[in-house]
């Protein structure tokens, strides 16, 4: 085994598909929890939709799920903007990487 | 590595490995003094888990945090919104304890108490109860698809939903009342995002405890990533003794290891079997060890077996196992130790003495002031009362800061219900000669009758006329 060179890169350990996925579902979950025992707290929901007949159950949920979404949306933009700036050549180190010598 | 490196079959290899499934792993069984102690505190914890919902305390449900009506009962007492310090304080006491046994003892939280291991267990049990032991489940998911193996894999799936949705219930059943809430499950009355919760809930045990398990504390946990930040040489952590195992290999029960240059482990894989996780812990120290102390249990009864000493694999800490002095007090262990007793101290002291009252005086903001039918200069006011004690109290409101300043209300006294809220206008009159100023301040005062302690004060405006003379 070679030491690893500039021109010889060791490759970065493979990340398993369930990582990625909790990586992004998982932290903005944890946020949209807090988020909404925050926003709960801060304000009666109540008295925020008083004109609409919606229990406050609802309105607990929802937000929760709309702050998950906001999380969600958060997470994969960091996760594409950290995208190594190769990938955007049409995958050329992957292919490079294919092709018989 | 071939020489050229980053080359054909590593890219392969790397494409499979991302999207590889996760090689399952099959706990087998463990009996011994870890494992009564695990299961111990998987019949206390998911005990009360399932209890604590349905019992009673002065006619209302003893621990509830009611969201649809923004209250929190637990025992006696009742929180408001307001009292989110409390939770907030709560919070950095379950913190700094994690912090303090982590470093004293390790992953002690993962291995017996975390409710990821505690449902884990229970399921795993199920598992075994259906489907049988390690070497039965291996051969069974390696066998095809038969009549037998759709039998007992469905019969373990509907037990496991089963268990998943009572959990769901009873999660639900801390945030709304529960034995409504089950009477109504039963007869299909729930609304719908009490519903939706239930099945979320039970879901994401499903989930969790049945499919995901240990990748939960490898890829979701927190904890176990910081870790490191609070585990010293001084900590107990499990681990396998090499200096006295190695070298392992097999031999006879009878054969002396010394002759044949062996050491004491018999290299039988067991405490890889048993693992959770499946890691092996003679290599050392990993990430991934939730500290449940399985293989120590199943490593000593072979040493029994063996009729070798116990403990090849055990508690023990980096320092012992490298032959120094391990110290339990140190500057870390007494730090977080200080702080969680402050801490722990200063929140038992303010929670019982808290005021349990909460007191507002809005002016009513439509009029300036207003002159009675008797000549008096009249302000109107909202008197907002939070009663937060466990019963109700009848209260007596005063005013000062001018002379001759007096309260009238529509009601003879404010009686509040424990856990409610008034609000009741007051209206407060005064001589027009007592006021110099054009908005002057005053301060209510709000006690207890029964209660002399029980007392708040709060300060309001009160406008007069001042400008036409």
């Amino acid at each position: 085994m070679t030491p690893p060179s500039a021109s010889s890169p060791t490759p970065p350990p493979a990340i398993p598909l369930i990582q990625r996925v909790v990586a992004i579902l998982w932290p903005s979950f944890i946020t949209a929890g807090i988020a909404t025992i925050v926003f709960a707290t801060v304000f009666d929901p109540k008295t925020l939709f008083m004109e609409y007949d919606f229990s406050r159950m609802a309105i607990y949920s929802v937000s929760f799920f709309l702050f998950w979404l906001m999380g969600v949306i958060n997470a994969m933009s960091t996760c594409f903007f950290l995208m190594p700036c190769s990938i955007f050549n049409k995958c050329k180190t992957r292919q490079d990487a294919a092709a018989p010598e | 590595m071939s020489e050229a490196g980053f080359k054909p079959g590593v890219a392969v290899e790397i494409e499979q490995s991302l999207y590889s499934k996760r090689k399952k792993i099959y706990p087998r069984q463990v009996h011994g003094l870890f494992a009564a102690l695990r299961t111990s505190g998987v019949v206390v914890l998911l005990g009360l888990y399932y209890i604590i919902p349905w019992l009673q305390w002065d006619d209302r449900q003893m621990v509830l945090f009611d969201l649809p009506v923004r209250k929190f009962y637990i025992f006696g007492m009742v929180f408001w919104p307001q009292d989110f310090f409390y939770l907030a304080l709560l919070l950095i006491i379950a913190a700094m304890s994690l912090f303090f046994f982590t470093a004293v003892a390790g992953r002690l939280w993962c291995g017996y108490a975390c409710p990821q291991t505690v449902w884990t267990e229970a399921f795993l049990w199920i598992e075994r109860k259906i489907e049988g032991s390690r070497p039965q489940q291996m051969k069974r998911d390696k066998a095809p698809m038969s009549w037998n193996k759709f039998r007992v894999k469905a019969s373990k799936h509907f037990i496991w939903i089963v268990f998943s949705l009572f959990t769901g219930l009873t999660f639900v059943g801390y945030f709304s009342p529960i034995r409504e809430l089950t009477y109504n499950f039963f007869t299909f009355n729930n609304g719908p995002w009490e519903i939706f919760w239930i099945f979320f809930y039970g879901f994401a045990t499903y989930g969790n405890a049945g499919w995901l398990r240990e990748q939960v504390c490898t890829y979701m946990c927190p904890y176990a990533r910081f870790q490191s930040v609070m585990i010293d040489n001084d900590t107990l952590v499990i681990s396998y003794d090499a200096e006295r195992g190695d070298p392992r290999g097999s031999r006879k029960r009878s054969a002396d290891p010394k002759q044949q240059g062996l050491g004491d482990c018999i290299d039988c894989t067991i405490c890889v079997q048993v693992c959770p996780t499946g890691i092996d812990i003679r290599d050392g120290l990993q990430y991934e060890c939730i500290g449940c102390a399985a293989c120590i249990d199943a490593c000593d009864d072979v040493m029994d077996e063996m009729g070798y000493a116990k403990g090849l694999i055990r508690y023990t800490t980096e320092n012992t196992l490298k032959g120094k002095v391990t110290h339990v007090f140190r500057p870390r262990t007494l730090a977080y130790g200080f702080i969680l007793l402050v801490i722990t101290f200063g929140a038992a002291y303010a929670m019982l003495n808290r005021t349990p009252l909460a007191f507002d005086m809005i002016r009513d903001r439509n009029t300036l002031y207003r002159e009675t039918s008797d000549g008096l200069i009249e302000n109107v006011y909202i008197v907002k009362i939070m009663n937060k004690d466990k019963r109700a109290h009848r209260y007596q409101l005063s005013v000062s800061g001018l002379d001759g300043i007096s309260l009238r209300m529509d009601v003879d006294h404010i009686e509040v219900n424990s856990g409610e809220m008034v609000e009741i206008p007051v209206r407060a009159v005064v001589n027009s000669g007592a006021i110099h100023r054009r908005s002057n301040e005053l301060s209510f005062k709000l006690v207890a009758e029964d209660v002399e302690d029980l007392a708040m004060t709060e300060d309001a405006r009160f406008i007069g006329p001042l400008a036409e003379r």
